[in-house]
């Protein structure tokens, strides 16, 4: 993941706090709800210029880090 | 199982346990010596074998005799299913041969029911969960023959990273901290109380810090569609006496009274809809994927609407008989009681919460892809 979208994700991780992002943290652990989910979609899309389709939106889409950015990917890749 | 004499035994004890506020004992025992506490245990592990559609059917017959025996009876069903589910063949096999009541210890004070946090630490030495658990609500807990307790996981190192532990009665000290004095839903004796012990590891159901997973695939569906069915077991068992009610008493009703056919044609409507929810809940349940938005939004829905629609259909009742019938304790129609006993559904896992939940879920789905 890039140090871009690690800090577009990093307001939306309450529990983050000092500790380092990477592809393998898990979104749910660090804080992520069903409220901030779909904050942090809307900040990704803003970021990147994207939209996910509503297929991706899924719970395995939010797991980690790098499951969020690799959905990212597959879009801006197709587009 | 002699569903039959349960469903006496239940209705005998109704109103005492209601005016009591005490916990239905005798329909337990009679669960528990027919075997029905092990319904959807399956037969390989000395169950019935019973499917969510057996537990559903039994809960919505149990709730027109008793709405807490069937919430108590329909989240029994719920942690049992969890086990069957979730558990390690080791664990399973030690638990479900001699199944009794299950208990579940997943409210804690300061995040209500939020059942994806928790601020309850466990130490552990690796082979040992070292419990103390405090809770403010456990349905049925001073009876319980198991529990199945949300905590922390041992190495957690943020509060979402929540566990499911299996732990037995006998191994635990326990403490009931409170009583239990409500509006409606008297006799599920829902206690706060304290689990203090240690149980080993292989307890855990699941992974540590996977209760999440758990709580999407079978915990959360299973409760809604539960207590759905104990509510619309509630409601339909009020309009079934009060029609009975019309019938026997033909001189004080005006059966041609246009206000009593629409309002009696509003109340069936109102039951048969939830009816057809919850059983199209069942299907997806059965068949679609659970981690998917639409199919989240459907399972939050039954529950949000059973809950409106069930108190709002026994509410009319109440218009439709009158005063006597509809609002005295005495009455042989029991709709205060069912009133009382509804009024709770919106508050059992609050409608407001899971309505915000559901706002955010449907900005996910921008196609609306109906299930």
């Amino acid at each position: 993941v890039d140090a871009n979208f690690v800090q577009v994700l990093q307001p939306f991780l309450k529990y983050a706090e000092d500790e380092e992002i990477t592809g393998a943290s898990r979104l749910r652990d660090l804080g992520l709800d069903s409220m901030r989910a779909i904050q942090l979609l809307f900040a990704v899309e803003d970021t990147y210029g994207m939209s996910l389709p509503d297929e991706l939106l899924t719970d395995s889409t939010f797991d980690t880090a790098g499951s969020l950015w690799a959905a990212i990917e597959s879009v801006r890749v197709h587009s | 199982v002699k569903l039959a004499e349960i469903l006496e035994v239940t209705a005998e004890h109704a109103g005492r346990t209601d005016t009591e506020a005490a916990f239905p004992i005798e329909a337990l025992e009679v669960m528990r010596s027919s075997g029905l506490l092990r319904l959807v245990v399956p037969a390989e592990y000395g169950g019935l074998g019973g499917t969510v559609a057996d537990m559903l059917d039994v809960t919505l017959q149990l709730g027109r005799e008793d709405m807490s025996v069937a919430m108590i009876f329909a989240m029994h069903c719920q942690q049992a299913l969890t086990l069957v589910r979730h558990a390690s063949p080791e664990l399973a096999a030690s638990i479900l041969p001699d199944l009794g009541y299950l208990a579940s210890v997943t409210t804690e004070r300061g995040k209500g029911g939020n059942l994806l946090m928790s601020e309850s630490t466990v130490d552990s030495d690796g082979s040992q969960l070292k419990i103390d658990r405090d809770a403010p609500i456990v349905t049925g807990g001073p009876h319980a023959d198991g529990y199945l307790v949300t905590t922390l996981a041992p190495d957690a190192t943020s509060p979402n990273q929540v566990s499911l532990v299996y732990v037995a009665r006998h191994q635990v000290e326990v403490e009931v901290l409170g009583g239990w004095q409500p509006l409606g839903m008297r006799s599920t004796l829902s206690v706060p109380m304290r689990l203090t012990g240690q149980v080993p590891v292989g307890q855990t159901i699941g992974e540590a810090g996977g209760f999440r997973s758990i709580v999407t695939r079978t915990f959360g569906p299973l409760a809604h569609l539960g207590w759905s069915a104990a509510w619309l077991g509630t409601a339909a068992g009020a309009l079934s006496r009060v029609v009975q009610h019309i019938r026997s008493d033909r001189k004080q009703f005006d059966t041609e009274s246009e206000l009593l056919l629409a309002g009696l044609a509003r109340v069936r409507g109102r039951i048969d809809t939830v009816h057809a929810s919850l059983r199209h809940t069942l299907q997806a349940f059965q068949t679609a994927d659970l981690s998917t938005t639409p199919v989240q939004m459907l399972v939050n829905t039954l529950k949000v609407f059973a809950a409106e629609e069930c108190f709002t259909a026994v509410n009319e009742l109440v218009d439709l008989v009158g005063l006597r019938h509809g609002y005295l304790t005495g009455s042989p129609l029991r709709l205060e009681r069912a009133l009382r006993d509804l009024r709770s559904a919106s508050l059992n896992y609050s409608n407001q919460r899971l309505v915000l939940a559901n706002g955010s879920l449907v900005l996910l789905d921008q196609q609306v892809h109906l299930v």
